[in-house]
């Protein structure tokens, strides 16, 4: 059967002024898939967002977004999606329930059954009980729960996550992705989300596109991409009594045993090979054979982070933002506390 | 249909809002008040002669004023209701907005409605409280006061909707509240007669909309009117009309970036 595509995406291009943020990128999103944008801070990954739900005027390229042109059908494609902003974007003053009620009837849920699903979305992100509370006296984790309510109450074609889980805390985190998942097994809900944490990408997303100044580097599904790499990555130290570590290199690739080889400290060596297993055994032979002694082997297969890096030469940045935009978040969130 | 829901939600949250906020409704007719109390009797006092009496056109100050103030709350309240719109920008209320698939146009007329169904509700109660600081006032001039004061909160509230939509940060607040707040509210004849007025002031007054309320408010409740009440009428819908659509037109383009 084939699949259907539900996001379509041409050479969509947006510059600020000299800036471009978005370079020529196309992508395809289908039918109950999980698609994730994975890159570091000022990657392109929200403006991306903000020109699909149509915030943002492109300025090239186009989308269809459930078969309706970004640029020509607007109004049809917001009816089509659900958006869960990286801000938060509740009426602090209402309480959940109200953020609730103005939103379904803002999208024109009938009104027999907006009581009922409204509760029923409460219970599932498990705010059921604190539905007449004002949303100021929520956590961030609450308040993200919210809106995830709130962005599936018109019964969206997609929705729309920027960013889940950024600045929750660890359990809060793992609630959030079981709620996805939850979503994803029980109404096949097409999800599209940007995330810079790679553990996020991998444990929610179906296909990943990896997303660097602006552009798409490589798309897969998670392991797709970490088999760019090559299968496993073997560490191993050794002690250079008898020969230097890189003659026991240079033996282990001549012999065919490895595909590749990097010194990534004076004794350590690391080898990308096809089966972690049947390698290392293999590693001690070459060892006895030149009379080194091996001290540690480590082995792991290769993470989002090694196919960044193998993509783009650097790691993917985890820091949160630059300086700037963290005295900007500790201004706002002071100012919000002295004002609301 | 949709445009008329749009409406009736965003109206419905600018009264959940104001209701909730207890200190924004003690706040609303306190100060007001005040200016009743203190400005007001303490000018009344000085002004007791029958000279001064003429200069505010027969009326005792009390009476003069009162209308005014009524005005100034209903000015205040639809103005600050407007320019909240740059706190939803700042919390993010505004993408949640420009995001549904409803009417720009809808949501401003909604948001315009609510908040000036609310600048009505405090304006209302300082006019009632008036009439016990000015017995005089005529009881009869109350409905179209009420119309009065409707369409000058429909003006401000529309002016403070499309200045928020152009403000970029809530920093330019206070700035802005001192320079369009104060001189409108002066050369509005709220608080004396425009008269002898020096001509640059003069057409300051001509050109604000709570000129024409005050006039078309004051000539309703003391049968004072230093322009004409039809005039007034005329000019406070023809304002509201198009405040309104510049509002509209604004919020309409207004994206994100």
């Amino acid at each position: 059967m084939a699949r259907r595509e539900v996001i379509v995406v041409e050479n969509l291009t947006k510059k600020f002024e000299k800036i471009v943020a978005v370079n020529k990128v196309s992508f395809k999103v289908f039918k109950g898939e999980i698609f994730g944008f994975l890159g570091p801070n000022g990657a392109g990954k929200t403006t991306t967002i903000n020109m699909l739900i149509t915030l943002m005027k492109p300025t090239a390229g186009e989308a269809w977004i459930n078969g309706y042109s970004i640029l020509r059908e607007p109004s049809m494609v917001r009816k089509s999606i659900g958006v869960v902003f990286q801000d938060s974007t509740v009426d602090r003053y209402l309480t959940g329930w109200e953020n609730m009620w103005i939103h379904g009837v803002a999208y024109g849920v009938p009104r027999r059954e907006l009581k009922n699903k409204i509760t029923r979305l409460l219970r599932f992100v498990e705010l059921e009980e604190y539905g007449n509370i004002q949303v100021k006296n929520y956590s961030g984790g609450m308040i993200r729960r919210l809106e995830i309510a709130r962005g599936l109450l018109h019964e969206p074609e997609i929705l729309f996550l920027d960013e889940p889980t950024l600045g929750l805390d660890p359990q809060t985190r793992a609630k959030i992705w079981d709620y996805i998942l939850d979503l994803k097994k029980k109404s096949g809900m097409t999800i599209f989300l940007t995330t810079h944490y790679m553990d996020e990408a991998e444990k929610l997303c179906d296909r990943i596109a990896i997303i660097d100044h602006g552009r798409i580097l490589a798309i897969g599904s998670p392991e797709e991409l970490k088999n760019v790499i090559g299968r496993d990555v073997v560490y191993v130290k050794v002690k250079e009594d008898a020969v230097p570590a890189k003659v026991l290199a240079e033996k282990i690739i001549e012999d065919g045993l490895a595909l590749e080889f990097n010194i990534v400290s004076g004794n350590t060596l690391s080898f990308i090979v096809e089966d972690a297993y049947r390698f290392i055994p293999k590693v001690f032979d070459v060892a006895n054979s030149l009379k080194t002694i091996i001290l540690e082997v480590k082995y792991s297969k290769p993470t989002l982070n090694d196919v960044f890096l193998h993509l783009t030469g650097r790691e993917l940045r985890r820091e949160e933002g630059d300086w700037k935009d963290t005295v900007r978040t500790r201004i706002r969130m002071r100012f919000r506390r002295r004002t609301l | 249909m949709i445009e008329a829901r749009t409406i009736y939600i965003m109206a419905y949250r600018q009264i959940k809002r104001f209701l909730r906020a207890k200190s924004r409704l003690i706040g609303s007719i306190v100060n007001p008040v005040m200016w009743l109390v203190f400005f007001g009797l303490g000018w009344s006092s000085a002004f007791s002669s029958p000279m001064a009496k003429m200069v505010f056109h027969g009326l005792d100050y009390m009476s003069y004023l009162s209308p005014g103030v009524v005005m100034m709350t209903i000015f205040t309240a639809s103005f600050i209701g407007g320019i909240t719109v740059i706190w939803d920008k700042e919390f993010g209320f505004l993408k949640e907005i420009l995001v549904a698939p409803v009417s720009r146009t809808a949501s401003i007329l909604g948001r315009a409605l609510g908040d000036m169904l609310v600048a009505l509700l405090q304006g209302t109660i300082i006019l009632i409280a008036t009439f016990y600081l000015a017995p005089s006032l005529k009881l009869s001039g109350i409905p179209l006061t009420i119309l009065a004061g409707a369409l000058v909160a429909f003006s401000f509230t529309s002016i403070g909707i499309a200045i928020a939509s152009k403000m970029r940060s809530i920093e330019g607040f206070q700035i802005l509240m001192s320079f369009v707040n104060l001189p409108l509210l002066f050369s509005s004849g709220a608080f004396y007669p425009l008269d002898n007025l020096p001509e640059w002031m003069k057409l300051l007054a001509y050109v604000n909309p709570l000129t024409y309320g005050v006039d078309l408010a004051r000539w309703s409740l003391t049968g004072v009117s230093q322009i004409t009440p039809s005039v007034d009428l005329a000019a406070l819908i023809l304002l509201a009309i198009v405040m309104v659509s510049i509002a509209s037109y604004i919020f309409n383009k207004a994206t994100i970036e």
